[in-house]
C-alpha cells in the first residue's frame, strides 16, 4: 500500500491511495493519514489506484476524515472503483463523505 | 473449471492465528481466481469476507493467541463457491439474519461524527457474500461462506 500527498491550487491537499486498504495497508497508512488530517483542511482522496478496501481500511478513510471535519474542513472521495465503492456504500460511507468520479466536481465540493 | 492438471491449485489453506498469516490468503485466492475462472468481482467478494472471518477469529476467537490452526477449504460447484472457515476457537455465535437484509445494515449515520469506524465486518460479510452459515464444532467453530457466480455489485 503507497501513499502521496500533493498539493493543489485552493489549499487542497490531493491524497493518492495505491493498492489495496485491507488490514497490512491500513496499517502501513494510517500514521501518515492521521498526521495529513492534522495539517489539511481540504483533503481529496484520491481512490483511483486503490484496488480493494476491507473494514479495516474503512477506519483509514474515516477517522481522518473525521479529524477534518472536526477542524472545520472538508473531505471528498475521489474515483473509486466499482467494487470499491461497492464497500463505501454498503457502508454507508457515501452517506457522510461525498464520492466524486469527475475531478471537477471533486474540486468544487471542496470550496 | 480445472486448469492443467499438473498445476492444481490446493484447496485447503492452514493458517495459524497470527493477523500477518492473513498475506498468504491474498495469492491463494488468485491462485484459485485463475484455475477456476473466477471474475474479478467475486474475487474482490471473496478477499472481502475471507479477510473478515479470517481477522476476526484471529482477534476475538483466539484473543491474541498465536499458533493456533484455522483452515480454510474451497470448493467449486455449478452452483457457486463456497469456502468453509474452521478453528478451534470458543464458539462464537453469528448475529441470526432476519429476512430482510436491509434490517442487518448499521443506521445510516446523520453525520460524518455520528458514523462508527468499527464494527462493518460482519455487514459487510452479509453484503457480498451469497450466504453466510455458522455452526459449533465439538471444539470450535465452522464458518461457511458461499458466493454465487453472478455480478455482485450494483451501482
Amino acid at each position: 500500500m503507497q501513499i502521496s500527498t500533493e498539493e493543489m491550487e485552493g489549499g487542497i491537499t490531493r491524497v493518492v491511495l495505491d493498492g489495496r486498504l485491507d488490514i497490512e495497508g491500513a496499517a502501513a497508512v494510517d500514521l501518515k493519514m492521521n498526521v495529513i488530517a492534522g495539517s489539511s483542511k481540504l483533503l481529496l482522496l484520491d481512490l483511483q489506484k486503490l484496488t480493494f478496501l476491507g473494514s479495516m481500511g474503512l477506519r483509514t478513510i474515516v477517522v481522518p476524515a473525521q479529524t477534518v471535519h472536526r477542524r472545520g474542513g472538508k473531505v471528498v472521495l475521489f474515483a473509486p472503483v466499482a467494487m470499491v465503492e461497492g464497500v463505501l456504500k454498503a457502508s454507508y460511507i457515501n452517506s457522510i463523505i461525498p464520492i466524486h468520479h469527475e475531478l471537477r466536481a471533486a474540486l468544487a465540493a471542496l470550496q | 473449471m480445472p486448469g492443467n492438471d499438473n498445476q492444481k491449485t490446493e484447496t485447503r489453506l492452514v493458517l495459524h492465528s497470527q493477523l500477518a498469516e492473513l498475506s498468504r490468503v491474498w495469492p491463494w485466492v488468485d491462485a484459485l481466481a485463475a484455475e477456476y475462472a473466477i471474475q474479478e468481482e467475486t474475487r474482490f467478494a471473496i478477499n472481502l469476507c475471507l479477510e473478515e472471518a479470517l481477522s476476526n477469529i484471529i482477534r476475538h476467537g483466539y484473543r491474541g493467541q498465536p499458533n493456533q490452526a484455522i483452515t480454510v477449504d474451497f470448493i467449486s460447484a455449478e452452483t457457486g463457491l463456497t469456502f468453509t472457515i474452521e478453528d478451534n476457537a470458543p464458539h462464537f455465535m453469528l448475529p441470526e439474519p432476519t429476512e430482510q437484509l436491509d434490517s442487518q445494515q448499521p443506521a445510516m449515520p446523520n453525520s460524518i461524527q455520528e458514523f462508527k469506524p468499527w464494527g462493518h465486518g460482519i455487514h459487510l460479510m452479509r453484503r457480498f457474500a451469497g450466504s453466510l452459515a455458522w455452526e459449533p464444532l465439538p471444539n470450535g467453530n465452522r464458518l461457511t461462506i458461499r458466493f454465487i457466480i453472478t455480478q455482485l455489485f450494483e451501482k
